[in-house]
């Protein structure tokens, strides 16, 4: 009995991450994957302006051994950072960037990158490429709890950043590509035991099942690989599905293929779904729903409103209201855009049937990568902008309608470049409620980043852009403020926090934390 | 019958481990010394050895290394295996190994009298700063586990060297150091509230020699207490 009262008093020495706490980020901290449950990614620290950027500097570089392709925000909380790689997690001092402690989940199978952590109680949360949820002590890295959800042998990998609410810890999985059936499940924080669970694809006979043409549920795909938003006040988890599985071929999937190329919203306390919106209905160019959902309230058209805006990447903003999922209004956001003659009234495409993809190939715009894709957006309440990396890009789709055989590489062909037109990116911001583009920061580079940004009521975005800086902008403006060099290509996005009153820039490049801030003769 | 061999598994039940180590102490272990720790030859205890490929293991016992001082070995595919089966045993996971001694009373003595429990954890049972062993039987192997039991001291794992810090405040933080250079240090102390402390904020350092464990000196509470560890994984193990 001796060691249970040791354990109990050891617990209660720790602070508490609530629900409440996680509602208020980001502050000083930085407490869930997008900052804040409403994914706007919007910092109040104001240290850094647009008038001071210019004195940034490089405070603490850590390396992460063998770490090929980092993909993670980091979490910050009281001092401390989490950096996750695959299959691993480090907890580092957030003012200089020392190793603190190391979790690696010896045995786990997959190499899949990972897109960060979660935090709440006493502990932190990852998942291996494997899909096993892992629970940690944040201040030791002591294990609590190790748990599969849902298996490798079945072709599930995950790379996900959980999100963290009073219920559970919600996890998802990739399969968009390979023919799993995708689903998210929200796990007990105290013992990983699975709360619910909501499947992204219909079983026999249940709602929105005849809308696959009898193709197997097993193998729709509908994945759920990243972290969606969250309404405390509803109570609502908004959460984007990917692409139905094979990608590029729906002959075998006649219909809609609910709830594929969806966002998703589910009763945080049951997963019981309330609605969806789906944005692409029978994809067959890989135009997951993954990007970001971000929820803001304002007047709309009069109207004080609760809404949830997404920068899909099939080319178009969206905004909807997010109490009933009603279709307000969308705007392409790339000027490459030619799969469809617009939307009509509840927001669903005129597909121009020149443009499903075949054996031959077809030229689509956007490209299969998206006009946007899951690198995160942000939005500065006080400029209404919603600031988004974009791709302008067309590609040559080619479908194929050979028999699926899931995880075996089959996604009904593919996609490719079109040599003589390389995609180019931008990070534009577009006027929130109503997809305006008001100004853009052309971002030259080799056509391969997936960095996102991040916006601080100092008035400054920061986002990474394609030849590997971390660049400051001028939030009302676009005006270049401030570039690091990295060195290497970014596929992450960046955030910021504050400790002892000084606030912080970081980003994750392919192998490293770089950390900034303001130039400090002390 | 060389397709075979390098395809076969190399078997690690303990008779060919054992036949394994019966060769071994004949052939080998002039050059690289009685419990694979290296002589004239490498050390078979290093992680690089224990990384090496299964086709690699039993081709270089089989075949030889040309160009080096390592000669082959035809002695027929079983005998090569057994061999292999005995090297790989000294870099094998405690939680691939079978483990001599009784792991219900290590558990009730981790627990119980020997007050493990008060400094280490377990799946969050237990106290702080010592390491947390919930996967520890994947991470060591026996001999390690052997070691660290009956002479704690002989190595400090990282991040665990007992440590005191006087602030300039004059207040004191004593625990184990996470981390620690000229600029700053992080000690996690025996409540689990971690610490982190830049060099301007501590006016000096006092560092523990050894380790903060005592030993176990008993030969059948170490035994038992190396099996219950060994049976600490998260994953589970191949035994």
């Amino acid at each position: 009995m001796k060691w249970l009262l040791l354990v109990v008093l050891a617990c209660a020495a720790q602070g508490q991450v609530t629900q409440e706490a996680i509602a208020k980020s980001p502050n000083e901290n930085w407490l869930t994957y997008h900052g804040d449950y409403a994914a706007q990614r919007h910092s109040p620290l104001k240290q850094i302006t647009a008038a001071n950027a210019k004195s940034l500097v490089a405070k603490w570089v850590f390396h992460v051994e063998g770490a090929k392709k980092l993909e993670a925000s980091p979490i910050v909380y009281e001092g401390l950072m989490y950096v996750s790689n695959t299959n691993e997690i480090y907890a580092l001092d957030a003012r200089n960037g020392r190793k603190v402690w190391y979790y690696r989940a010896s045995g786990a199978k997959g190499t899949r990158v990972n897109r960060g952590a979660a935090i709440f109680g006493d502990k932190v949360y990852f998942v291996t490429a494997d899909c096993h949820l892992i629970a940690l002590n944040r201040s030791t890295g002591n294990l609590i709890f190790d748990v599969e959800y849902a298996s490798m042998d079945a072709g599930y990998t995950t790379s996900i950043a959980p999100l963290a609410i009073k219920t559970g810890i919600l996890v998802g999985v990739a399969g968009g590509g390979s023919g799993q059936r995708g689903f998210v499940a929200a796990m007990h924080p105290e013992t990983g035991k699975e709360v619910w669970r909501f499947w992204t694809v219909p079983g026999k006979g249940e709602p929105g099942s005849d809308t696959w043409g009898g193709f197997p549920a097993e193998m729709g795909g509908a994945p759920t690989w990243t972290t969606g938003s969250y309404d405390p006040e509803l109570n609502l988890v908004y959460w984007p599905t990917g692409n139905p599985w094979p990608d590029f071929y729906g002959g075998r999937r006649p219909g809609d293929n609910l709830y594929s190329d969806c966002v998703v919203a589910l009763d945080g306390t049951t997963g019981k779904m309330k609605w969806y919106f789906q944005f692409t209905p029978h994809d067959v160019w890989d135009w997951d729903a993954n990007e970001n959902p971000v929820l803001l309230d304002a007047s709309f058209r009069g109207k004080q409103r609760k809404l949830l805006v997404q920068a899909n990447r099939n080319g178009f903003y969206y905004i909807l209201d997010r109490v009933t999922g009603e279709f307000l209004h969308a705007k392409p956001f790339v000027k490459k855009l030619d799969w469809t003659n617009g939307l009509d009234d509840r927001g669903r495409p005129k597909v121009i049937p020149e443009k499903i993809p075949t054996p031959a190939g077809t030229r689509v715009c956007p490209s299969v990568r998206g006009a946007s894709n899951w690198m995160s957006p942000a939005y500065n309440p006080a400029t209404g902008l919603f600031y988004v990396v974009t791709l302008e890009q067309c590609d040559l789709i080619v479908a194929s309608a050979k028999e699926p055989v899931p995880a075996s590489g089959f996604r009904g062909t593919g996609n490719e470049g079109i040599p003589t037109e390389p995609g180019k990116f931008y990070l534009r911001a577009l006027d929130v409620l109503n997809g305006d583009m008001k100004w853009e920061y052309p971002m030259p580079g080799p056509g391969v980043m997936w960095a996102g940004t991040v916006s601080t009521a100092g008035g400054v975005v920061f986002s990474g852009d394609d030849d590997g800086n971390l660049v400051a902008v001028d939030a009302k403006t676009g005006k270049d403020l401030w570039h690091f060099a990295t060195g290497h290509s970014l596929f992450a996005s960046p955030v910021t926090y504050m400790v002892g009153g000084k606030q912080y820039v970081t980003i994750a490049t392919e192998s490293d934390i770089f950390t900034f801030g303001l130039f400090d003769r002390e | 019958m060389r397709f075979l061999l390098l395809w076969a598994l190399i078997p690690m039940d303990p008779a060919s481990v054992e036949a394994g180590k019966q060769i071994y102490m004949g052939s080998c272990s002039g050059c690289h010394g009685a419990t694979g720790e290296g002589s004239q030859g490498p050390s078979l205890l290093s992680g690089r050895a224990g990384r090496l490929p299964d086709k690699t293991l039993l081709n270089s016992i089989q075949n030889g290394l040309p160009g080096t001082s390592m000669p082959d070995f035809p002695m027929g595919a079983q005998k090569v295996a057994q061999v292999a089966a005995f090297v790989r045993s000294l870099t094998a996971p405690a939680a691939d190994t079978v483990v001599a001694g009784d792991a219900g009373r290590g558990k009730a003595l981790f627990f119980g009298a020997g007050k493990c429990v008060a400094c280490h954890m377990i799946r969050g049972e237990g106290g702080h700063p010592g390491p947390d062993l919930s996967n520890i039987a994947a991470e060591r192997t026996v001999p390690q586990l052997r070691e660290s039991v009956m002479k704690p001291g002989a190595r400090i794992a990282d991040g665990f060297r007992g440590v005191t810090a006087v602030l300039a405040s004059g207040a004191t933080v004593k625990g184990v150091a996470k981390n620690y250079n000229n600029y700053s240090v992080q000690i996690l102390d025996g409540s689990g509230k971690m610490h982190l402390l830049e060099t301007r904020e501590v006016k000096r350092l006092e560092w523990t020699d050894g380790s903060l464990m005592p030993a176990v000196t008993g030969a059948e509470d170490a035994q038992n207490l190396v099996a219950f560890l060994a049976t600490l994984s998260t994953r589970g193990g191949s035994k």
